[in-house]
């Protein structure tokens, strides 16, 4: 089966989503982009809670528009779960479809086989949303879409149900929106990526595509490489392709056209060392630490630049690394080919 | 604005809205005390008299006819207004109110206006055989008219209680939205909507004011009482005032109840 979203439009006032093209086959898409990206209305567009101005909605070859949410077979997962508060778990599963042996899989599937006698409101977070994951899917819905199904609950629970989704999804062989504003979630448990920005697609493509290789300095932004800087080409050879900062130079293995270009680089790829830079080495940086932070996972370093640039390195390790202190001279390094090139 | 320190620490500012709070119960209920506390004897014989007896029959036959009527069309309108933007609405919801700010008197004379004998709708119905003024008919749409908002305004912030999402995953799991309104909505708004119907009932049983212009007779219980104070005074009114304060206060306190037991938490 397939979603197909071909020059969807949809005006408001003050925003306008689109004109959207957007494929999805059997497998899950998530829709990332900042709050204010248009990523519910086209949620509500092709769930039929919202009427487009213009385009397309197919499903299977089938067009939507003008149909009624509940003529379109479109599973909906709510942020809020919006589960009915007066029908136990039991009976909110079997509203969409009350096939006995379909709930008893699905409950199975999701492990709530335990919660059916329940209330919702006596559910925890983290068994709300599976319930109201249950609920579309017992429907059978030919497409399934979740607005930020995580989006409120506590990070561990979030990270170990975002593999659980991952494992549930991937094998409903139906098309899957999946809406959120978290690239590690969007990560975990898509296939494909569309980022939305003001209402627009800015890249689709598989997840690792995506993550690889923005297309965009916006995308990149959103995809984690958060040092972005400006800078002009001045040359371009077999041996890669060498950016003026205006302050530095860096050389990128990656191509590019035009002269003008954003260098892109994720704080994990670079390096810190102690000590002064070396004027004849390429892609050592000199600047001065100027604060880390520790994380559950390693340490953040931003370190000034000479003009006053802020880099952001990502250590593996906590702290800073031997012979560097706040305040130190420092030099930051990097691969070429870890420096991505954009337009 | 000043406030003495000295004075709040005298009363202590923990008390101060009790003793505000307070004084508002007392006055409430000083009324009803004097009122019952100056009877010195009734005649149980004074229940049973023909007048009484008709007006009583007359309210409790009217008003359920009149809450029922307003309920009908007072729940989807609520509905509407809800969940719907449409030109006009601002409008649509000030007439809604309208009834519950303007004099009953006036708006009695309104409906003579547009229901009197003279009217082409009060000629209409007459040709149906229906008397719209003085008549069973003309305390109904008294009642109605006066009583309806509370059941619409009660009823509409109970649909705005309820989630939209909860609305828009009942569509898309397959139901049209019919079935979405009685399997969820009205459900998920029932507290609300039997507040509204108890408000609008027990507003339609004390309706005093455009009944009288729409219907002097036969008399309902609130018109009753008035030509009986009229006629006799005050202690006259007991017994009718004693059936009226019964029923208001049965009825208070069972929203209250029920509006707890029927809330669902979200």
């Amino acid at each position: 089966m397939s979603l197909t979203l071909r020059r969807v439009e949809k005006r408001y006032d003050d925003f306008t989503l689109g004109p959207v093209d957007l494929s999805v086959e059997d497998a899950v898409t998530a829709v990332l982009g900042p709050s204010g990206s248009g990523k519910t209305t086209l949620l509500d567009v092709i769930a039929g809670f919202e009427q487009p101005d213009g385009g397309d909605v197919l499903l299977d070859g089938r067009e939507l528009r003008g149909l009624a949410p509940e003529e379109r077979q479109v599973g909906v997962v709510f942020q809020d779960y919006a589960l009915f508060p007066h029908l136990t778990v039991a009976e909110n599963l079997a509203f969409g479809g009350d096939e006995d042996t379909r709930i008893e899989e699905t409950a199975d599937l999701l492990a709530i086989g335990d919660l059916l006698d329940r209330m919702p409101a006596t559910l925890s977070g983290g068994e709300k949303q599976r319930v109201a994951l249950g609920r579309a899917l017992v429907s059978e819905p030919d497409a399934l879409l979740l607005d930020e199904p995580l989006a409120n609950l506590d990070a561990p629970i979030r990270r170990r149900l975002q593999r659980d989704l991952r494992d549930v999804l991937s094998r409903l062989s139906i098309p899957v929106v999946y809406v959120t504003h978290d690239q590690d979630e969007a990560a975990t448990v898509a296939d494909s990526i569309a980022v939305l920005r003001d209402g627009t697609v800015s890249q689709t493509g598989p997840v690792e595509a995506v993550f690889a290789a923005p297309a965009t300095p916006f995308v990149a932004d959103f995809v984690g490489v958060e040092n972005l800087l400006e800078g002009t080409v001045i040359s371009a050879g077999p041996d890669g392709t060498r950016v003026d900062l205006g302050w530095t130079e860096l050389v990128a293995s990656d191509r590019v056209a035009g002269p003008a270009v954003t260098v892109g680089i994720r704080p994990a790829d670079l390096h810190l060392e102690p000590g002064e830079a070396d004027p004849d080495r390429d892609n050592a940086i000199r600047g001065t630490v100027e604060r880390v932070v520790s994380q559950r996972t390693g340490s953040v370093v931003t370190v000034e630049g000479p003009d006053g640039t802020r880099l952001v390195v990502r250590r593996r390790e906590t702290g800073l690394p031997p012979g560097v202190t706040v305040g130190s001279a420092a030099v930051v390094t990097v691969d070429p080919d870890a420096v991505i090139l954009l337009e | 604005m000043s406030t003495s320190p000295s004075f709040a620490r005298r009363i202590g500012a923990d008390n101060l809205f009790p003793l505000l709070g307070g004084l508002l119960v007392l006055f409430l209920l000083y009324p009803f005390l004097a009122f019952f506390l100056r009877i010195e004897g009734v005649e149980p014989a004074a229940f049973t008299a023909p007048d009484l007896v008709s007006a009583v029959r007359y309210s409790l036959t009217t008003a359920p006819v009149a809450t029922a009527v307003a309920t009908a069309l007072g729940v989807p309108l609520a509905y509407v207004l809800a969940r719907r933007e449409f030109r006009g609405k601002l409008l649509v919801d000030a007439f809604v109110v309208l009834p519950l700010v303007m004099p009953p008197v006036v708006g009695g004379a309104m409906l003579l206006a547009g229901f009197g004998t003279v009217t082409p709708v009060g000629q209409l119905a007459a040709a149906a055989g229906v008397s719209l003024t003085d008549s069973y008919w003309g305390i109904v749409l008294a009642q109605t008219f006066v009583a309806a908002p509370f059941v619409v305004i009660t009823a509409r912030a109970g649909f705005e209680g309820i989630d939209r999402n909860v609305e828009r995953a009942a569509r898309s799991l397959g139901k049209g939205p019919v079935e979405t309104f009685l399997r969820i909505s009205l459900p998920l708004a029932r507290g609300s909507i039997l507040a509204g119907v108890v408000l609008t009932f027990t507003r339609a049983m004390g309706e005093f004011g455009a009944t009288m212009m729409t219907a002097y007779h036969p008399r309902t219980m609130p018109v009753q009482l008035w030509v009986e104070f009229v006629g006799r005074g005050i202690d006259a009114t007991f017994p009718l005032a004693a059936i009226l304060v019964a029923v208001g206060l049965a009825v208070v306190l069972g929203v209250r109840y029920f509006g707890q037991q029927l809330a669902f938490p979200a």
